[in-house]
């Protein structure tokens, strides 16, 4: 694959985040919750600072308890990698309700730009199906990607999507107050902590 | 243990506590005392969801949705995959704040045959203490219920993920040794 011909991993997350606006969105830390962020902050978005690799680990547990809700995952290539029993996971729980959106630079972006397995063979597309995720795609064009999201938007899942996209700088980092962010997620979605309320004595 | 045989009181104390405390999901990584915690749930708590994680830290991960989508999580493990934990608990659990009943299957401690498990079992409460979990013991059968339930709704009321250890003692008694004549 020429580089040319791929979106950035930015161009991708506004295409997801447009596609799925409304949605509750778990996005991975670091780039990806940062290019998140810089699509339009939400508040149905979860943003993680740390637990790498337990982005689709924190989706599947928000499918399970909310299965009448579209639940998103935006996850890299490299925090996928650190966590790939998760798809054994998934593909046993099968919840039909939660979409894996894998934005995959072949690379660590946030640490530097090493080069990931994804850049020298692995495909998490074809794992994800080997371990029991039958609706699984890999897009590499803002057309394809389109297509996807139609599929998934009209098709039950679970599903894992994976965007080839080259990596791109980040020039906005989303909110950093992790209570903040989960009270804020939570209100969003009907959930609101018993905390945030008050109430009799 | 064959499973014909009566379900042990410890773990029967550990299905009431963890349902008194409101949790219905059950996120775990079998070990072999939790196993009898796992027939007394399949038997007796049909409103109780179990769900088999492939290790600790994806368990967490999977508790930690839950509990983001309204629920009040469990998460059963042993002491051996608390050190698979670790990064989970202290960069997603502690910093959000997001609570958990936490039920540890000690291994290592009074009892134990293999050393393999011995260091990871002796450093759990230091690790629990050096990272901000409180943590109690279920004692004995009588009182397991009680203890559990108590550090569940503590946890969820307060927005602090809370430890339970199950110590050998209470899931692999050994035989009483006869004292005096």
């Amino acid at each position: 694959m020429t580089n040319k011909t791929l979106m950035t991993r930015l161009e991708a997350t506004r295409q997801i985040a447009t596609a799925f606006a409304g949605d509750p969105i778990v996005a991975s830390l670091g780039h990806p919750a940062y290019d998140l962020f810089a699509t339009g902050d939400r508040d149905t978005y979860f943003y993680t600072w740390g637990s790498m690799g337990l982005a689709s680990s924190i989706g599947l547990g928000l499918a399970m308890a909310q299965p009448a809700r579209r639940i998103v995952v935006l996850d890299g290539d490299g925090s996928l990698l650190m966590n790939l029993g998760s798809l054994a996971t998934i593909g046993w729980v099968r919840p039909a309700n939660l979409v894996v959106v894998v934005v995959d630079n072949r690379l660590y972006g946030t640490t530097g730009g090493q080069e990931s397995a994804t850049a020298h063979g692995a495909d998490l597309d074809a794992a994800a199906r080997a371990m029991g995720i039958a609706q699984t795609v890999t897009v590499t064009t803002p057309a394809e990607l389109e297509t996807a999201v139609v599929r998934v938007r009209a098709e039950q899942g679970p599903w894992v999507v994976v965007v080839k996209v080259d990596e791109s700088v980040p020039a906005v980092k989303p909110p950093q107050d992790c209570v903040f962010i989960k009270q804020r997620f939570m209100a969003a979605i009907a959930v609101p902590e018993g905390g945030t309320l008050g109430g009799p004595a | 243990m064959p499973a014909t045989s009566a379900p042990l009181p410890w773990a029967l104390g550990v299905c009431a506590g963890l349902h008194a405390a409101g949790s219905r999901h059950v996120v775990y990584v079998p070990d072999n005392p939790l196993s009898h915690v796992l027939r007394v749930l399949r038997e007796s708590y049909p409103d109780i969801r179990t769900t088999i994680a492939t290790r600790e830290e994806e368990a967490f991960g999977i508790a930690a949705g839950l509990y983001l989508g309204g629920k009040r999580p469990t998460v059963m493990l042993q002491s051996s995959g608390l050190g698979n934990s670790i990064n989970a608990l202290t960069s997603l659990f502690v910093p959000y704040q997001i609570p958990a009943l936490i039920l540890i299957s000690m291994r290592g401690d009074e009892g134990e045959w293999n050393s393999a498990q011995v260091p990871m079992g002796r450093a759990v409460a230091p690790i629990c203490d050096a990272i901000g979990l409180s943590h109690a013991t279920a004692t004995s059968p009588e009182t397991t219920a009680d203890t559990i339930a108590l550090v569940g709704k503590t946890a969820f009321i307060t927005r602090m993920a809370g430890v339970c250890l199950l110590p050998r003692r209470l899931t692999v008694p050994a035989p009483s040794v006869k004292v005096g004549a």
